[in-house]
């Protein structure tokens, strides 16, 4: 099939499950309405789309006279009913194998009117045809609307399978809504098109029963398509069949205004090829979908008498040429399908992780920063994601953290995974737990804080420059502060020695705390090694990092705990002590044992890695 | 006898460079303070104004500051701002060294000849430097690391270290050196603002320093507010707020244009040998690691609150 590489990149086709059965549904519905008079109806699917309205525009150019003024009119056609055929393949991939079974009883009638259509000679002959030709027509348009919502409803429970399969949250109710609403929209719009092409064919005959007769079909048409939209609940495809439904009646109606104009004038030859020009791009008809007149009432039809000719000819036309744009809108409604609560949210976290990265890589533009760097829009913009790595992801749990003093402390905890993320998930963890609590921050050691992108990333975050000034600084601010006394050793521990404490350095926060008089208190943090476990470094310092760490791209689901321990007594040493090595080093040793028994006792306690 | 004591018959200022950007901020302010009674510009060129008085004297001369004597003798002033420093795009680096180092000994000189009560110097919080160790904040005492690369940066930090040995020698001249963050604004030019104009900004990728930005109405303002202020020493003298690179050069208008380090720097680097200089290579440690500086002793002692977040600094620069 010609139109099978177009329609390849279809959205609509995508995760299609029932294709094969689909041109036998597709030959019953768009060939029958159309291949009105010739025979040639059971050749190939191909042949047969395309034969049906050349073979008709041949006949008609044996019927009337000038040659020169129905070819025009026959591409014209054939554009048309190429478009339906469009749309015809675009359908058929949701479809379900037992729509065709249905379908013949409606199509019965139409084989029956349609042959007709194209012979009678006699304006009467011509009146009860036309309107045969539009019963034909809104039967078909009937059938294949049916047709078209089932296959929607099928194509519906393939889309929530593929959904719930993708993300587990529920679906959203308002996005739906919305798509539901704006989709019904478009439907019903088209659908008055559709109504006033058929109109207008009927009116070009010059015949009222006829105009009623439309009129009133194309109520019928509208309450199909209500009820096939109520019917279906996923707006994109419904409207991809209301699309092929309104196409054919507009094929149908290209047909009529073709006899009309048989019928009627023989010699507009001269007039019609500008004509033809003008319909092949309509400007002020193929651009805004909202702009469709309203459906036409009988009384605004006389003034357009003069003109009808035209008026019907360019009807059909507009249609084939405003139906590419109804299908970019279609497109559109099925993205927007897609992106249902959950999906929606899992775009906020996408878009909040796109700015983070641009954060990272340094064109975030931020303005909203405080002093030390710490990007609060950014940090709400990211809150989804952080809500969900903590509570659903991490499943992290705290135990002790109502024993935080008020006021400045200095929070000492053991430093894990080769990626720092447990700085994060700590003052997170603080802020959920403690609100009262000033907003903690934590200190990252150089060699994390001037990484690359990383490190202008955990900036953003809260991250503070571990030195001594900036603690100062934050504890004077009466923020509790998160140190890592391992350093950067703690981070660069192999999986094997996991949660087993490095030395603590040269004891930087017990002077700190001698000079300040905060707290010391021992955190004890479990989980963050198994969610980054370092398996190896690769060197890389000319990007300015020691090494790049060789770990899992994504954070491993590991159930963290966090368990927040009794301050560590100073013994009621002054400011004075700070500088005897003897007691720093005293302090440090009981921090680090306090910190290393609340691992073990967690580690015991812990049941699975990553289940629970 | 102090500024503060001048009494009844008004201040009388000094002023050198004032047809420089410094002067042409503070200069308008001074002719609408009803407390200054006269302004002694020692300068090559005359700047307009009804209490200008004008003295002829050229810095980079050798006898600069004999004239610098003269004039002070024959009007002795309250106060004396050294403003003659040079922001503009230099083409040569000897001529602005002489008149930014040596300019200011003359200077130095003949202020202590003529102990002169009150000694303003503009200088900037570039001084510091901008290097990984720093602390989050810098304040007044942290060290003048400057930028070795930067002759800009090295001059200055050589001039405040004129000034910190002229202020142990002369306890009796009250010496204010005022740190200005990059100043921004419609009328002044000096290299953050011809940074900050291009279309498109190189910055390094992956990295986002945090830049602070001062309103060239607030600059004036502090500068103006140095000729009452109680305290001496230095005062970084810093806009609201801290903005990284990248914000400060969008609401300036401009785009970052992220380059991965080794390729920005090789790129510098050979466009310097060449001769043709894109972006100075001093900028390279200012647009990797942050140099914030610590605007609360200006606040406490010197009385100077900025008006304008770093943002509209940044944003007035656009419009101009």
């Amino acid at each position: 099939m010609a139109t099978k590489g177009v329609l390849g990149n279809d959205p609509f086709q995508r995760g299609a499950a029932q294709r094969p059965a689909e041109p036998k549904k597709e030959k019953k519905k768009a060939a029958p309405s159309k291949a009105s008079g010739k025979g040639g109806k059971s050749s190939a699917a191909p042949a047969e789309k395309t034969t049906p309205m050349s073979a008709l525009s041949t006949a008609k150019t044996v019927q009337t006279r000038p040659v020169a003024k129905k070819a025009p009119k026959g591409r014209k056609s054939r554009r048309a009913a190429g478009v339906t055929e469009e749309e015809a393949h675009r359908l058929r991939e949701p479809a379900a194998p037992e729509t065709p079974r249905r379908r013949p009883p409606a199509r019965v009638p139409v084989i029956d009117g349609s042959p007709d259509a194209t012979q009678p000679q006699t304006p009467k002959e011509q009146e009860v045809d036309r309107v045969l030709a539009t019963a034909a027509a809104v039967e078909a348009a009937e059938a294949a609307a049916e047709a078209a919502a089932e296959v929607a409803v099928e194509t519906l429970l393939a889309l929530q399978a593929q959904q719930s399969g993708r993300a587990a949250a529920p679906p959203g109710s308002l996005d739906e809504t919305w798509n539901r609403e704006l989709a019904a929209a478009v439907v019903a719009e088209a659908a008055e098109a559709a109504a006033e092409a058929v109109l207008d064919a009927a009116l070009s005959a010059g015949s009222s029963i006829a105009a009623k007769e439309a009129s009133a079909l194309m109520d019928e048409e509208r309450t199909i398509i209500s009820a096939a939209f109520q019917e279906d609940e996923d707006p994109s495809s419904t409207f991809s069949a209301e699309v092929t439904v309104i196409d054919k009646a507009y094929a149908v109606s290209a047909e009529e205004t073709e006899d009309v104009d048989a019928a009627t004038t023989t010699l507009e030859a001269e007039q019609e090829l500008p004509d033809t020009s003008r319909d092949e791009f309509p400007p002020q008809r193929g651009i805004p979908l909202s702009e469709v007149p309203p459906p036409p009432s009988v009384d605004r039809e006389p003034p357009q008498e003069p003109f009808l000719t035209d008026q019907a000819q360019g009807q059909p036309e507009a249609s084939a040429e405003r139906a590419p744009g109804m299908f970019s809108l279609a497109k559109e409604i099925a993205v927007q399908a897609l992106a249902s609560a959950s999906v929606g949210k899992a775009l906020g976290t996408a878009q909040g992780l796109l700015s983070a990265l641009g954060a990272g890589l340094g064109i975030g533009g931020s303005t909203a920063l405080d002093e030390y760097g710490r990007d609060a829009e950014l940090v709400s913009e990211l809150q989804p994601l952080l809500d969900f790595l903590y509570e659903r992801y991490w499943r992290v749990s705290v135990q002790g953290a109502d024993q935080l003093p008020m006021g400045g402390a200095i929070l000492v905890a053991n430093h894990s995974g080769a990626l720092p993320y447990d700085g994060l998930v700590t003052t997170l963890a603080l802020v959920r737990e403690r609100p009262d609590l000033r907003e903690p921050r934590w200190l990252v050691e150089d060699q994390v804080f001037h990484a690359p992108v990383l490190g202008t990333l955990f900036n953003r975050l809260g991250a503070v420059r571990a030195c001594p000034e900036n603690a100062v600084r934050l504890l004077d601010e009466q923020r509790p502060v998160l140190v890592f006394p391992e350093g950067y050793q703690g981070m660069s521990k192999p999986f094997a020695q996991r949660y087993q404490l490095k030395r603590f350095g040269r004891g930087g926060f017990v002077k700190l705390a001698l000079r300040t008089g905060a707290p010391i208190i021992p955190v004890a943090i479990v989980g963050s090694e198994e969610t980054s476990p370092l398996l190896g470094r690769i060197p890389a310092g000319f990007l300015g990092v020691p090494y790049v760490p060789l770990t899992s791209p994504m954070p491993l689901p590991a159930r963290w705990t966090l368990r927040f321990g009794e301050p560590i007594g100073l013994d009621g040493l002054g400011p004075d002590a700070a500088e005897e090595l003897a007691e720093v080093q005293r302090l440090t040793e009981r921090t680090r044992e306090a910190i290393m028994g609340m691992l073990q006792a967690l580690l015991r306690e812990r049941r699975s890695v990553f289940a629970g | 006898m102090d500024a503060t004591h001048a009494g009844k018959r008004g201040l009388r200022v000094a002023v050198t460079g004032a047809s420089g950007d410094f002067g042409r901020l503070l200069l308008p302010l001074l002719e609408k303070d009803p407390a200054v009674a006269s302004i002694l510009v020692l300068d090559v060129a005359r700047p307009e104004g009804a209490k200008v008085e004008y003295h002829r004297v050229d810095l980079t001369r050798h006898d600069a500051e004999s004239e610098l004597t003269e004039a002070l003798t024959d009007r002795p002033v309250d106060a004396f701002y050294h403003l003659a420093f040079l922001f503009g795009r230099v083409r040569n680096g000897s001529v602005a060294h002489e008149l930014e180092v040596m300019g200011t000994l003359n200077v130095l000189a003949a202020v202590g000849q003529a102990r002169v009560p009150r000694l303003v110097v503009p200088s900037l919080t570039a001084v510091y430097g901008a290097r990984g160790q720093h602390p989050a904040l810098l304040r007044e005492e942290a060290p003048l690391l400057g930028c070795p690369h930067s002759r800009f940066v090295s001059d200055k930090v050589q001039v405040e270290g004129q000034v910190r040995v002229f202020r142990e020698r002369h306890p009796h001249t009250r010496v204010l050196v005022l740190r200005f963050a990059p100043i921004l604004g419609p009328t002044v030019n000096n290299p953050a603002t011809r940074m900050l104009k291009r279309p498109v900004v190189p910055t390094l990728m992956g990295f986002d320093p945090l830049w602070q930005a001062l309103h060239e109405e607030d600059a004036a303002r502090a500068l103006h507010r140095a000729l009452t202020a109680h305290e001496d020493g230095e005062f970084n003298i810093v806009g609201q707020g801290v903005l990284p690179l990248s914000g400060l050069i969008r609401q300036a208008g401009g785009r970052p244009l992220p380059l991965p380090g080794p390729l920005f720097r090789a790129a510098l680097h050979a466009l310097d040998t060449v001769g043709a200089a894109g972006l100075p290579i001093a900028l390279l440690d200012y647009i990797h690691y942050s140099w914030v500086a610590d605007g609360e002793r200006a606040e406490s002692s010197l009385g100077f609150i900025p008006i304008h977040h770093a943002r509209d600094a940044a944003a007035a620069l656009r419009r101009s």
